[in-house]
């Protein structure tokens, strides 16, 4: 494997040169600070320009030339990091070694006017492309709530960090979408375009200068991009009593939720000892967690804890019977004491780093996960492979311990399911 | 045996041992990582049997297939499976559907050792009174998690009243009254009768030396003594074309309606098998109403729909169940609009050649990729029981006139519809 890192200003190229695949992956992010208005904007770009540009007027045409262009796929979203909003878009092709010599450039160009020549008709989006994209986006938004998990997630942001982008929902708001009209996207869509942040990822066996060539013919842009600040948000407002609450919802199961804000935290223990913490408490189906409140007392079938380096969180699931609230609260809480007590073994922390080291390996089997590693380098300053494989294996005990007092318990959270068990059909 | 599929760079080593194990070895240099799965042709549907060692018909109650293989985990030296796999930097899990069980670990690390270890715990159960009680509510509450997701409920409810006699009506999960009925004793009868090699097969993708995995796994089989139970007999039925129940409203809190239609199609009619007509009919009617189609188009812009359908298959013996799904707010519309518009199942030449290039590029796509290897392998073996050394040409020989013959003889008059409607 081999990368390149191209500046060219106004936007950067990332090569990753590699023979282990057949396949041809390229990923456009374009970034911006997040703005809680602006997130439909993006959303409708991120929607709209995969409808329609002004060579395949219609999202039909559209996907037949994917189809032609041997089942390329072409895809986008948008992502909020920290304080930073991602419009990805990615492109997905066979390369041409195992199509038709020329395949490589016509897919790629393909891919490039999606996104830098829409279909534009008085100085706004084409009307029917809008509509759809607007319809969708609006259905999305709408039925947000649908799933339990969702919904109990999006209030335990709004519980501990309401007014910062960690409880923005990355759909949009309904009344942000309402003020969009086809000029205005267009308008946004021009200063995105020359103010975004861009970086470009490709990943796979092809030849750099050729590739160089079709990306400095589409990107006519050569804004000077301010320099960004730093995508991680602190917290320095914590509870002295832990926020207890919950809401009802017309369903079967309940789910669970602790939220955690980390205080104070190194950059090592960001990106290293949060990551073994949190592997022994809930981040395996051999952890503390699933052992003791799924395995020994049956209360659940799904319990987990994940993290947030960039937010600076910590989060425990579980999907209970709310008849066993109480029980589950209480062994939930006993285990994290655990941590703080350093009531853990050697040979959980060993088990972590070697997880954690298998799947730096697997990585580098799958594109996608190999671009998500430089992404993490390009935008927060994360190490590199080598380096992490290196890291992780330094965390101690004591390391693990000063982390967990770190851990400050800000919310237990209950979506109470009220609905009578359902019997079958 | 050592064999190729044809231009895609894959060489397959296998092999049946005496006991009638089956094993496929599929070798790749590049990757760092390894797959491997341990199945077992024996799912939710498969309730009504001659056990093993008997001569009468049982039944088992629902759900115990899916129940087994949690149960799996249970080991009598009381090691933990997950930290067995996890100490070794890999991931283990299992999974249950309608008609098979699977064991996977997967990791770049130990395979040898994380090898005999599946082949060891798959092979031993350990079930006593307790551990089977204390599943109960770990399984109860994977029911309540499946209840509160509308999709397995309009799959569920849809699978209950197409059937009438065929097990697919029943769901592999079970129902909370099933599970709390199933004893140790039926576990072990249905572990006895189902995990018997014969009745099994082991696929093996990734960074591995082919012919010492295929030594270990012999060596370890060796050891067993295990009677060869070639001919398992399950419970005959016979399922008529007409569905059990035409039309379901299901009130659920959920924002925006979701409406199924899932066709019952009886395909003695055709001389091909359900495999090819499966084919044929996924890619024409994706055809006819998936994203390339003007009658998703027209829906899109006159806002009937803002996504597009799902269109999925089931094979269920004598029939083949198409089921489309899409959210709208206009369920009774665009439900109609559907009907007429499968009423007319012709598709163009142009179109058909086109399906067949993405089905091939499909399968370059799916040959770095350990999962979808392995995937495709099992696949082939659970549906025709050897592997398609060939796969391109399948394709290539896929005729358009062949679709024209089907076609005349698919018949849509049976079907049944479920609508998931906000509560309020």
């Amino acid at each position: 494997m081999e990368y390149q890192k191209i500046n060219n200003n106004a936007y950067n190229i990332h090569f990753i040169k590699t023979t282990k695949f057949k396949k041809i992956r390229i990923k456009i992010n374009f970034k911006e600070k997040v703005e809680r208005e602006k997130i439909v904007y993006r959303n409708m770009l991120s929607l709209i320009l995969l409808e329609s540009c002004r060579k395949y007027k219609t999202k039909r045409l559209l996907d037949i030339e994917c189809e032609e262009l041997y089942n390329a796929s072409i895809g986008s979203n948008t992502t909020i990091t920290g304080n930073y909003q991602l419009l990805s878009f990615n492109n997905v092709f066979l390369n041409e070694k195992y199509t038709e010599v020329g395949m490589n450039e016509k897919t790629f160009q393909f891919f490039l006017n999606l996104i830098f020549d829409p279909l534009i008709i008085d100085n706004g989006f084409e009307e029917t492309s809008f509509n759809n994209a607007k319809n969708y986006l609006l259905e999305d938004i709408e039925s947000y709530e649908d799933s339990p998990m969702r919904l109990a997630t999006s209030n335990l942001y709004h519980e501990m960090f309401e007014g910062t982008p960690i409880e923005y929902r990355v759909c949009g708001y309904k009344e942000d979408l309402e003020k969009i009209t086809k000029e205005n996207l267009y308008e946004y869509y021009k200063e995105l375009i020359k103010n975004n942040h861009i970086d470009i990822f490709v990943v796979g066996e092809f030849d750099s200068n050729e590739m160089k060539k079709i990306i400095e013919n589409n990107f006519n842009i050569n804004t000077i991009k301010k320099p960004t600040t730093s995508h991680i948000i602190n917290h320095n407002k914590f509870r002295k009593i832990t926020n207890v609450t919950s809401c009802p919802k017309n369903i079967n199961q309940s789910i669970l939720l602790f939220g955690f804000k980390l205080d104070n935290i190194t950059e090592f223990e960001r990106l290293y000892t949060l990551a073994v913490y949190n592997s022994i408490l809930g981040g395996s189906p051999d952890s503390k967690l699933f052992r003791e409140v799924r395995e020994k007392n049956s209360l659940c079938y799904s319990i987990s804890s994940t993290y947030s380096g960039i937010n600076s969180y910590e989060i425990i699931s579980a999907g209970i019977n709310k008849k066993d609230y109480n029980k589950a609260v209480k062994l939930i809480k006993k285990e994290i004491k655990k941590m703080a007590l350093g009531d853990f073994t050697e040979e959980e922390i060993k088990q972590a780093q070697i997880t954690y080291i298998a799947s730096l390996k697997e990585i580098e089997d799958a594109p996608s996960s190999m671009i998500s590693i430089y992404e993490a380098h390009e935008y927060l300053g994360y190490d590199l492979m080598p380096e992490r494989e290196k890291n992780i294996v330094k965390v101690t005990k004591e390391d693990i311990i000063t982390l967990a007092k770190k851990l400050k318990l800000d919310t237990i959270y209950l979506l109470e399911g009220v609905k009578e068990n359902e019997k079958g059909n | 045996m050592k064999k190729e599929i044809k231009n895609l760079d894959l060489t397959v080593h296998s092999k049946t041992l005496k006991n009638g194990l089956k094993i496929y070895v599929v070798p790749l240099e590049n990757v760092n990582n390894t797959y491997v799965t341990y199945s077992t042709r024996y799912g939710g549907k498969d309730n009504k049997f001659v056990p093993i060692d008997g001569e009468e018909m049982i039944e088992v109650p629902m759900g115990i297939a899916h129940f087994l293989e949690h149960k799996m985990f249970e080991t009598e030296e009381g090691i933990d499976v997950f930290n067995f796999f996890s100490e070794r930097g890999s991931n283990c899990n299992a999974n249950t559907n309608s008609k098979k069980t699977t064991y996977l670990f997967s990791g770049p690390n130990a395979f040898y050792e994380n090898l005999e270890f599946l082949l060891t715990y798959v092979e031993s159960p350990y079930f006593t009174d307790e551990n089977v009680e204390k599943e109960k509510g770990i399984i109860e509450q994977e029911i309540m998690m499946y209840k509160d997701n509308p999709y397995s409920r309009m799959y569920e409810d849809l699978m209950y009243n197409l059937f009438i006699n065929h097990p697919l009506k029943y769901p592999t999960i079970g129902t909370k009254e099933s599970i709390y009925k199933i004893t140790k004793e039926d576990l072990y009868t249905c572990y006895n009768t189902f995990y018997n090699p014969s009745n099994m097969f082991i696929v093996v993708t990734g960074n591995v030396d082919p012919d010492e995995t295929i030594k270990l796994i012999e060596k370890h089989e060796n050891k067993r003594k295990i009677k060869n139970n070639n001919v398992i007999r399950l419970e005959e039925f016979e399922e008529v074309d007409e569905v059990y129940k035409k039309e379901k409203i299901l009130k659920m809190d959920v924002t925006l309606p979701k409406v199924a239609i899932a066709y019952k199609i009886n395909i003695t009619n055709s001389n091909m098998d359900i495999h090819d007509i499966y084919s044929y009919l996924l890619n024409l009617v994706d055809l006819k109403i998936g994203t390339t189609s003007l009658f998703t188009e027209k829906l899109r812009n006159q806002g009937l729909i803002t996504d597009t359908f799902d269109v999925s298959g089931v094979k269920a013996d004598k029939h083949l169940i198409l089921m489309i799904d899409c959210e709208t707010n206009y369920p009774d519309v665009v439900l109609e609009k559907l009907k007429e518009e499968l009423k007319d199942l012709n598709i163009t030449e142009k179109e058909f050649e086109r399906r067949k290039k993405t089905g091939i590029s499909s399968l370059y796509f799916m040959s770095d990729n350990i999962y979808k290897i392995n995937s495709k392998i099992v696949s082939d073996i659970m549906e025709h029981g050897e592997i398609d050394y060939d796969p391109i040409t399948t394709i290539r020989n896929y005729k358009y006139s062949k679709l024209k013959e089907l076609v005349k003889t698919i018949n849509l008059d049976n079907y049944s519809i479920i609508k998931v409607l906000p509560e309020n």
